[in-house]
């Protein structure tokens, strides 16, 4: 290896949270203007490197060195001073200001305190010329697109002279004609000597993009494969890792010939998801696939009441079904929405009072509650999903992010459920959770529920789902119903590569 | 934390109130230097007597505050109820069945002004400080429209005069009032679903509508609640004044904003309790009477008032920092500040 | 448009608006006499509200502008009745305590970290038993008013010539054109902005908490000192209700003018507009001889009918902004699939 060419090295680096490895002895390193990708399923560790080499985490072992010399990362400001910019995926621009005191906020020009607009102005148009982004300096940012507030932090980063980039995810929220752009730019950086870390979730434009590409599983190396040697379905081997056990490598899905309990025909809303048909059956598990964005969370919240449709038609047990949420709630419906901090629960009541807001037709007499009753089923909650602490009067805020879940369940097993939707049941939960929660949802299944599941984790798919959907693009492309369906198939699926397959077949 | 036992009677927790601790501080220290003054029945009768005007209206705000809201027409809607109460009481010659018919119309402008706020709030992400400031100026230019600028005597209709002026048991009538208010809203915010759903909706408004809870009509009902609770408030205070003037209450709303924020009831929503509202206002009642018996001059009152907020907020900031265990130090961001100032 | 050009325009159109249908339905409206009179009466609420916009930009609020105000003017009373201090002297000690009063409600704010408005009530309550203390009293030690005679401060009540501008009008935008300069071409003024507009990524930037909100609530102390000087020598004494009611007032001038509550959004043209358009309504009112109620009444309308335009016409941008990207994330999957 060229050790001359490396701009940043990561040697043999550890993170243990709460005595499990999230990275075990990685080893990671970029040459000065390569494009470097980070490929590895969800949990592999990818954001927990990102993180530490942000400043964000600690390290708990191992050595990083920049230009050769090994460097401590303490703080954002630390990894900000060696030339290390990240481009989040959630912004951080201060949308009322122009695009030029974004980039200067905290360096501006100024004399006296006075700002020498003029000076900074030009100095960032030129620096927008110099790349050719197609974005002012005089802009404000609330009235950019999504891809120019992106530009706007590689500005913000080339402003500070960074020389690596990290950008997680720059095209989840980008049109095509938008991505296009951005790989351009990326393009363009890579010839001025910035190297780039590229995470994304779309291995298509990771194999267009990457100079190489670094594959994390589980928290350890997995593969590191140069552009020339790239062929996907290896590295989506890789990925999945081939020790891994039949369990959770593939899995036999069957078709229930139970009564169908949810039908949804020709639904479409304009925009989010377009004439989607399936059913769910009594005791099925139906998991809905693909990327994010990919219609799957307006599906599953339109069928609950929460958001309108345009057309279509949705049926429960074969009666034609309008969709409102006191009525979901009371015709035995559960609901786990995608963002519990949002929108699960409230974090400064107790896991009782969290639990018993969907219960109160049951606990209560004419407009009182019956405090034993709203006691007892706290408890009952508890014990369902067996939460820890076992304690029904903690409060949900300071519960671990998985009894946070645990106690959302709560708010609708002690319930007479029909269908059961859940929105990424275990995003940021360990993994101990996670299984209690999939053993939840088998449980379920097996009382005669049926389940409506989303959820981005191939992995957690086929340890749940009896059926499969894919979605891309607003609309299901693909359906795993009978057979064995392996990680790699989905993934390819939802990744756009056996859709396009399956078009060249079609023609 | 798991092994906290509940009880009916939890004297540690009431024992780890800080309020509860200041307070037996206070009527202690107030009972020694006052000689006597301080810890008597008619003294206790008198604190109680002097907040239940702010009494009656925390009743109601707090509603609105545990909805992340605010509602400061609760002065307003007090003027307009009693100006409207005066008015129809002159029209039917002061008898008591016209103090009655009065007494529903008053309540009946707060219930329709509380009704409008609770709408406009449901629908509109408006902040509800500002929506109710407005209104309050609205609500006092209707209260001159019937007043006609001048104060509305109402010396001689008995039924006001009893609630004004009476005793029970050498309680006076006010008093009661406050405590019926008081029991009532206690179980509707304890006992009640519609309690349970106003904190599910303060504290978490999304996750409520998911959890089918009617947002909508929770907020809209606490501030009809808070609307009747301060035009009952404004009759009570006519019938204490024996008139009604255009600028009856005014200012009030700040003292009971004050009690509510004293007694530990969060801004944000979805947390505190309406028997630490009325802790709040106690605590100011009882400091306030204690200046008094000292002999502190009662310009000093508002000065005390003002840094009793302060010294309220930033301790629970501090305690709930400590508690979460994060950025112990309320002083963190200063040092901070220091530290880039010489990089 | 960017929504704050649109917004403007609106507050913009509405006043003159208002002006056309003033001058062309009363006789008494359009003249310089009314206008210069109009002028004065609102620029102690406009140079408040300078305080208060600074404060609102930062996501905060200043309830307590006004009665600092009050304060300074009885401390001025107060050291001018019993103290034989020079003028300079007095002016030096009541500038002192307005921009004390900014800084106690910047450090409750910044350092013990209690929300703004809570803040800034509590010390609304502070202030205005300051008020009382200083309150001249007469032998038997009731509350009675001084005159102040001191030929410098009446002689801020006056005017240019005879029939010029007030010197109140021409400080109020002297000052509001300052502070739109230090808003927008400063660098502590972008923090302000910065600040209110994205916590987080302004404190990312190196931007300090406790500095920008501080500066903000010592702007607005300082402007409590101008107003208070203004008002003394306009009215030549102090009274303890003084200013107490002002606060309000710029404060919805201030969101009229298309300051949100938010923070991040506003400036010294739209809070002027602002405090123009509240004035010029209600002077516009009495000419058409209603009574003051009505004139707080239809004003308080006015306000609440903003704020829900305000409010509805976020909610509209924000669905449109969702649409445009759900539209493009559609293009994009057609053109994937295709």
């Amino acid at each position: 290896m060229a050790e001359k060419d490396l701009l940043f090295e990561m040697r043999e680096i550890e993170k243990v949270f709460a005595h499990v490895h999230a990275l075990d002895h990685v080893n990671f390193n970029v040459r000065r203007g390569e494009v470097h990708a980070l490929l590895g399923e969800n949990g592999a560790g990818k954001s927990t490197l990102i993180k530490i080499l942000t400043g964000v985490y600690p390290k708990d072992g191992g050595q990083i060195f920049m230009d050769g010399k090994e460097v401590e990362i303490s703080s954002r400001e630390s990894a900000a001073a060696l030339g290390i910019a990240c481009i989040f995926q959630e912004l951080s621009l201060v949308p009322t200001l122009s695009v030029y005191q974004n980039v200067m906020l905290g360096k501006e020009i100024a004399k006296f305190g006075i700002v020498n607009a003029k000076q900074e102005r030009k100095q960032i148009q030129d620096l927008i010329d110099h790349y050719g982004f197609p974005v002012g300096a005089n802009d404000i940012v609330e009235t950019l697109s999504v891809a120019q507030m992106q530009m706007v932090e590689i500005l913000k980063a080339l402003a500070t002279d960074a020389k690596l980039i990290i950008m997680d995810e720059p095209t989840a929220s980008l049109s095509s004609r938008e991505s296009e752009l951005l790989y351009k730019i990326i393009h363009q950086l890579r010839e001025r000597d910035v190297s780039i870390i590229y995470i994304s979730h779309r291995l298509e434009e990771v194999f267009n993009l990457s100079d190489r590409i670094t594959i994390l599983r589980d928290g350890k190396n997995a593969g590191l494969v140069e552009k020339e040697h790239i062929v996907p379905s290896e590295i989506i081997k890789m990925m999945i890792g081939k020790e891994v056990s039949e369990a959770t490598a593939s899995r036999e899905l069957k078709t229930s010939d139970a009564e169908p309990v949810l039908t949804v025909k020709h639904l479409t809303r304009l925009g989010a998801y377009n004439d989607v048909s399936f059913e769910v059956k009594r005791g099925e598990v139906v998991v809905l696939t693909g990327l994010v964005g990919s219609g799957r969370t307006e599906i599953v919240r339109t069928v609950y009441g929460a958001d309108p449709y345009d057309s279509g038609e949705i049926l429960i047990e074969g009666k034609p079904y309008q969709p409102k949420i006191s009525r979901s709630v009371a015709t035995g419906f559960g609901l786990i929405p995608e963002d519990r901090r949002t929108q699960g629960f409230s974090p400064l009541l107790s896991v009782t009072g969290n639990v018993a807001v969907t219960n109160y037709d049951k606990l209560s007499k004419s407009g009182f509650v019956n405090k034993a009753n709203e006691n007892t089923l706290g408890h009952e909650a508890v014990r369902l999903v067996d939460l820890r602490p076992p304690n029904p009067d903690v409060q949900v805020g300071n519960l671990s992010g998985g009894n946070q879940q645990k106690a959302v369940l709560g708010k609708w097993l002690t319930r007479d459920l029909k269908i059961m939707l859940i929105d990424e049941p275990t995003v940021g939960i360990d993994i101990g959770a996670k299984d209690e929660i999939y053993e939840i949802i088998e449980r379920l299944s097996a009382d005669g529920v049926a389940v409506l599941m989303v959820s981005s984790d191939i992995a957690e798919v086929l340890r749940v789902a009896h059926r499969i959907l894919v979605m891309r693009g607003g609309k299901i492309t693909k359906e795993f119903n009978n057979g064995v369906a392996t990680q790699e198939d989905i993934l390819m699926a939802s990744s756009g590569f056996a859709a396009e397959e399956g078009k060249e077949a079609d023609a | 934390m798991s092994d906290v036992k509940k009880s009916g009677f939890d004297v540690k927790k009431l024992l780890t109130n800080s309020r509860i601790i200041v307070l037996i501080f206070l009527v202690a220290f107030l009972s020694l230097v006052t000689g006597g003054k301080f810890f008597t029945y008619g003294n206790f009768v008198n604190i109680l007597y002097s907040i239940s005007l702010t009494g009656i209206m925390i009743c109601g705000a707090t509603f609105a505050v545990l909805l992340g809201g605010i509602d400061r027409t609760v002065s307003g809607n007090a003027a307009v109820c009693g100006a409207m109460a005066a008015t129809v009481v002159l029209a039917f010659g002061q008898t008591t069945g016209g103090a009655i018919a009065g007494l529903f119309a008053g309540l009946a402008c707060g219930i329709v002004s509380g009704f409008f706020h609770g709408l406009v709030l449901s629908r509109f992400a408006i902040p509800a400080f500002l929506l109710t400031l407005a209104t309050n100026e609205v609500l006092y230019g209707i209260v001159q429209f019937i007043t006609g600028n001048q104060l509305i005597n109402v010396m001689r209709c008995d039924f006001m005069n009893w609630i004004g002026e009476n005793r029970l048991l050498g309680i006076p009538i006010p008093v009661y009032i406050l405590a019926v208010c008081f029991v009532i809203c206690y179980i509707v915010l304890n006992h009640t679903v519609y309690g349970r759903y106003v904190y599910a909706t303060g504290g978490n408004r999304q996750a409520a509508d998911l959890s089918g809870v009617p947002t909508r009509r929770v907020i809209v009902i606490a501030y009809t609640i808070s609307g009747f609770m301060g035009a009952l408030s404004g009759f009570v205070m006519s019938c204490m004044n024996k008139q009604a003037s255009a600028a009856q209450a005014m200012g009030y709303e700040n003292d009971v904003l004050a009690a509510i924020v004293i007694g530990g009831v969060s801004m944000r929503g979805g947390s505190g309790s309406l028997q630490g509202a009325m802790l709040g206002a106690v605590l100011i009642g009882v400091i306030t009477n204690g200046l008094q018996l000292l002999g502190v001059p009662s310009i000093y009152h508002n000065l005390v008032k003002g840094v009793i907020i302060i010294v309220a907020i930033a301790w629970d900031m501090l305690s709930a920092a400590r508690k979460s265990g994060t950025a112990t130090n309320p002083f963190a961001g200063l040092f901070k500040s220091k530290k880039k100032v010489t990089a | 448009m960017r929504q704050e050009t649109l917004r403007r325009f609106i507050s913009f159109g509405l006043l003159v608006l208002l002006v056309i249908i003033f001058s062309v339905t009363t006789d008494s409206f359009l003249n310089w006499g009314n206008i210069n009179t109009l002028l004065r009466e609102c620029s102690v609420t406009g140079i408040l509200a300078i305080g208060v916009t600074m404060a609102i930009i930062t996501g905060g609020n200043d309830l307590s502008c006004g009665h600092l105000m009050g304060t300074v003017c009885m401390l001025f009373s107060f050291l001018y009745y019993y103290t034989g201090m020079s003028l300079l002297m007095i002016l030096a000690l009541t500038l002192l305590l307005a921009l004390m009063g900014g800084l106690l409600n910047g450090f409750s704010v910044a350092v013990l970290q209690i929300p703004d408005f809570i803040a800034t009530l509590s010390s609304q309550f502070i202030f205005a038993g300051l008020t009382y203390i200083f309150a001249i009293r007469n032998e038997y030690g009731s509350i009675t008013q001084a005159q102040i005679n001191n030929p410098t401060i009446t002689a801020l009540g006056g005017q240019i010539g005879k029939n010029g501008p007030y010197f109140v009008t021409i400080a109020f935008f002297v000052m509001a054109a300052i502070a739109q300069f230090f808003l927008k071409k400063t660098k502590r003024g972008t923090y302000i902005y910065a600040m209110g507009a994205n916590r987080k990524s302004a404190e990312y930037s190196g931007v300090s908490f406790v500095k920008t909100k501080i500066t903000a609530f010592v702007i607005s102390g300082f402007c409590a000192f101008v107003a208070a000087m203004f008002t003394l020598g306009r009215l030549h004494t102090a009274e303890v209700a003084t200013g107490q009611t002002l606060a309000l007032q710029a404060i919805s001038a201030t969101v009229i003018g298309g300051a949100a509550f938010t923070g991040g959004r506003g400036d010294m043209v739209g809070t002027t507009i602002g405090v123009l358009f509240m004035q010029v309504l209600r002077n516009g009112m009495r000419k058409y001889g209603f009574t003051t109620q009505v004139v707080a009444v239809v004003s308080g309308i006015v306000i609440v009918l903003v704020l829900v335009f305000d409010a509805y016409y976020n909610e509209f941008m924000q669905k449109r902004i969702k649409r445009a990207a759900a539209a493009a994330r559609e293009k994009k999957a057609v053109s994937a699939n295709g």
